[in-house]
This record gives C-alpha cells, structure tokens and sequence, in this order.
C-alpha cells in the first residue's frame, strides 16, 4: 500500500506514514517512513509538542499520508503541524490523507493543526479519527483556508471531503464531514460560504466543556470575522468564518489559547 | 370462548401508505414544526434572508449542502433496518448547534409520541431516524419518503420566513413551488446513500444556528 511504484500516469506519487506514542511526557514509539516526519522539539517546560511534516512540500492527486498520535492514560500532549498543508490542483485521482488520535483515560491532548490550503482544482480526502477515554480531554481544531490569500485566488473547482469523527468512551459525540465540490464554490445565497474565504471549527470534548461556553464566547468577537459557538452532547463548539484567512487566525488563535490555557504552539506563526 | 385474535396494527389502521405519510408530514401534525426556523431567523435578523429570492436560496442551500441532505440520507438508512441507536448518535454528532439538536430530538419525540398514541408504536428518536422506523412499514419507497420530508421541511421554512420578513402568502407559495426540483434531487440522491456520504457545506447556516442562541427577542426555538 505504501510503496513509491509509479502510478499508471507514471507520475512518483508522495507515500508517507507517521506514528507517534506517548506516556508520561515521553515518546514511546516512533514510526516514520516517506514523506511523512514527527519531531519532537525540546519544550523546557512546556507541554510536549508533536510536530508532524509532509515533506513532499504539500499533497496533490494521487498521494496517501498516515499520520497516527496514540497517549497514554495521564499523558499530555500538543499535536501541530510542521507550516500549513497544502493541496495543490490535482492531475490525476484524489490525494489522501488519514489521521488517528487515541486518547487513553485522563489525557489530554491539543490536536492543533496548522490551516489546510486548498488550491484551485485540488482533490482531497481527509479522514480524521479520534477515540477518546469518557474522561480525557481533547482540544481540536480545523482551518481551512480557500485559495492562496497572497495572490487573490478565488476557487471555482474543488474536491474535498474532509470529515472529522470523535469517539469518546465508544459513543460517537463530534461528527464534521465537510463535503465542498464546485457547486458548493459557486451556489449563490448566504447558507453556505457567504463570501468566506477561511473557515475554522474549534471543539473542546472534555467534562469541564459545558463551562468554558461563556468565556469562549468573550474571546470570539474580532472585526472582519463572524463566530460564534454552542454545547450539546457534552461538546462545545466554536466555528469562525472570515474573508481574510489573517484576522482568523488572529480570532482563532485567541480562542485556542483561552480553550486550552496553554501558549500557542511554538510553530504557530500569529 | 376463545379470545378474539389479535389484529396486526397495519391490518387495524385504515387508509394506505402515502396517505398516512401526508397526514404525518402535515403542518397540523403535532411535532411543533412551526417553533423551529432552522437558524434562518438569524440569518433574517442579520439581514442576508430579506427577500423571497434570498429566503429561495438559503433554503436551497440547506437542502443541498446542510441538514436537508443528511436527514435524507439518515431516513433513508433508518428505513433500510440500519441500528436506529447508531443513527440516533450520528444526528446527534451532526446537529451544528444545541438548539438543532434540540429541533430534531424534540420533533422526532413528538412525532414518535403521537404515532404510538395513534397505535403505531415508535421510540423516541431524532425525527429523521424517528420517521424513517415509521415509515419503513408503509411500503412507500425510500425515495418517496425523503421527498415528502424534504417537502415539509423547506414548507416550514417558507412559512417561517412569510412571517418574519414577511412575505405574502402566494410569494411564500412560488417560493416553495421553486424548491420542488431541489427537494427531488437531494431525494433521489440520498436513497442510496451510506453514513459515509454524510457531509455538506452549508457553513452559513450552521453558524447561523449557533448565533440563534444569542438573539435577544426570538420568536422561533432555533
């Protein structure tokens, strides 16, 4: 599955698995093969980050990452990405990328990813999986920024499913497949982007979630960027929407740090 | 003398499949379906739904891309004998908002509770999944089902909208008469689908959801 034959186009697609286990602060085990790279930057006293990296510069038509995040019972731990990813316009077949993250009892994990950029004609799949003890903590969030910013891209064609699972203690409690394809760029009216050219979601699954509501609340508004958030089924929920994929970060990064009472990840660059 | 025999509950209900499934689908059907605006109040209040032809289109939205599809597609699983506790979850999962959520237990409770009442027992379940166990007797197709669901849906939110913007009551009428290709489609669609189609992109509906929460004066639950 993970061999770096050529495809039938004759085009070398990017292979990469990553896997991390960690136990009381310490990395317990290690897999890395491909594209696929996790570094563990010295913290001097912070929680222990988890960077991971595509190495292949971004994912396009074709590629297959696996990432996997696995904490012990008591463990903490910050999971980042190395920059933001980016899926580039895709020749030929949809790029794939899988995530797993366990959560053993009482740990807690900051699963904070860097934005995914999503170019004109990318074609994505992204499955991320969470199983979670009913007693851990998770704080998890989900940029996605549409065209490059810089160079004023406006998307018209796109393939992405991208759908987010949480298990904790076997109950299904956080479900998010976002399903975007040309149609959803283009559909006039306000129930879909509405002009947005960022979108965040920022979950906090933890037995203290129903508290945080109102002091996320407080933090959330920022000019040029519309949130709001809400808590059912044990989850609370914030999503952010801007026309700038700037001043969302700025109100996300806010809202992060308020959820997670943490400093934001060294990689992060607000 | 013997005890009479026990009439099955279909052979003692009268009228047929389609039928039922109006009656049930009918605003007059007690699930409180007029309480609930889906999130658009807040999207009227903000001033994006002003119109018949924004109200149109953020309808059409949320029956492609929101909880239109998804409730078609759960229906469509719950009718083909899938675990209704399963499904129950994945709405749940789904909702986007506490007061979503809200809308579619609250609705699927009230439709499970009047339809046992009328002797055609249902458990308590989010309304999608409630109707599809309900309805997964009546030998109407899936298709058929989600068509008249979907059908009701964008009605409630017309209606919705008549009063809030308001619109007349023959403009709320074409508005919803302009739906009806969606409705089909998104039906048609989803009869079959699995779980792992669920999904959608209706961002400003779901943030709308949530900043309902918020309005101070609301005349709808969500």
């Amino acid at each position: 599955m993970f061999d770096a034959t050529s495809t039938a186009t004759g085009l070398q697609r990017t292979r990469g698995r990553a896997r991390v286990a960690m136990a009381d602060g310490r990395l317990t085990y290690l897999h890395q093969e491909g594209a696929a790279k996790a570094m563990l930057p010295r913290m001097h006293g912070r929680w222990p980050e988890v960077v991971f990296l595509n190495t292949s510069g971004g994912i396009t038509g074709g590629d297959r990452l696996d990432y996997a995040l696995d904490l012990a019972p008591g463990s903490r731990a910050v999971g980042t990405t190395q920059t933001a990813e980016r899926a580039y316009r895709a020749a030929g077949g949809v790029g794939w990328v899988r995530t797993r993250l366990t959560l053993g009892a009482g740990a807690e994990l900051h699963w904070l990813p860097q934005e995914l950029i999503l170019f004109d004609g990318a074609a994505l799949e992204r499955d991320l999986q969470v199983e979670m003890a009913a007693d851990a903590t998770l704080v998890m969030l989900e940029t996605l920024v549409l065209g490059r910013m810089a160079m004023g891209e406006t998307l018209t064609d796109l393939h992405l499913r991208d759908r987010r699972a949480v298990r904790r203690g076997g109950r299904l409690v956080l479900l998010e497949p976002v399903r975007m394809d040309a149609a959803d760029l283009m559909r006039p009216g306000t129930a879909g982007l509405n002009g947005a050219r960022a979108l965040a979601s920022l979950s906090l699954i933890a037995p203290d979630a129903v508290d945080r509501l109102a002091g996320l609340r407080r933090v959330l508004p920022a000019d040029g960027v519309r949130a709001a958030a809400s808590v059912w089924g044990g989850r609370l929920t914030a999503r952010l929407v801007s026309a700038d994929a700037f001043a969302l970060r700025r109100c996300v990064a806010r809202a992060v740090t308020f959820l997670t009472r943490q400093p934001l990840p060294r990689v992060w660059q607000i | 003398m013997a005890a009479p025999i026990p009439m099955p509950i279909e052979a003692a209900l009268p009228g047929d499949g389609l039928l039922r499934l109006t009656q049930w689908l009918s605003p007059g059907f007690p699930v409180s379906a007029y309480a609930y605006s889906h999130g658009l109040e807040a999207a009227m209040e903000a001033g994006e739904v002003t119109d018949a032809a924004s109200l149109s289109l953020w309808i059409e939205g949320v029956l492609r891309a929101g909880a239109g599809r998804n409730d078609a597609i759960l229906l469509g699983r719950a009718m083909a004998g899938e675990d209704p506790a399963s499904l129950a979850e994945h709405a749940e999962a789904l909702a986007g908002s506490a007061e979503r959520w809200e809308e579619t237990r609250n609705q699927g409770a009230a439709l499970a509770r009047t339809l046992t009442a009328m002797g055609h027992p249902v458990p308590p379940l989010p309304y999608p999944v409630a109707l599809g166990v309900a309805a997964a007797g009546l030998a109407v197709p899936a298709e058929t089902v989600a068509r008249l669901m979907l059908h009701a849906f964008a009605a409630n939110l017309v209606s919705a909208g008549v009063r809030f913007i308001p619109l007349g009551q023959s403009q709320g009428q074409a508005v919803l008469a302009g739906l009806h290709g969606a409705v089909a489609e998104v039906a048609a669609k989803a009869a079959g689908a699995t779980l792992d189609d669920l999904g959608g992109a209706a961002f400003g509906a779901d943030l709308a959801a949530m900043i309902h929460e918020r309005l101070e004066v609301r005349l709808f639950r969500s």
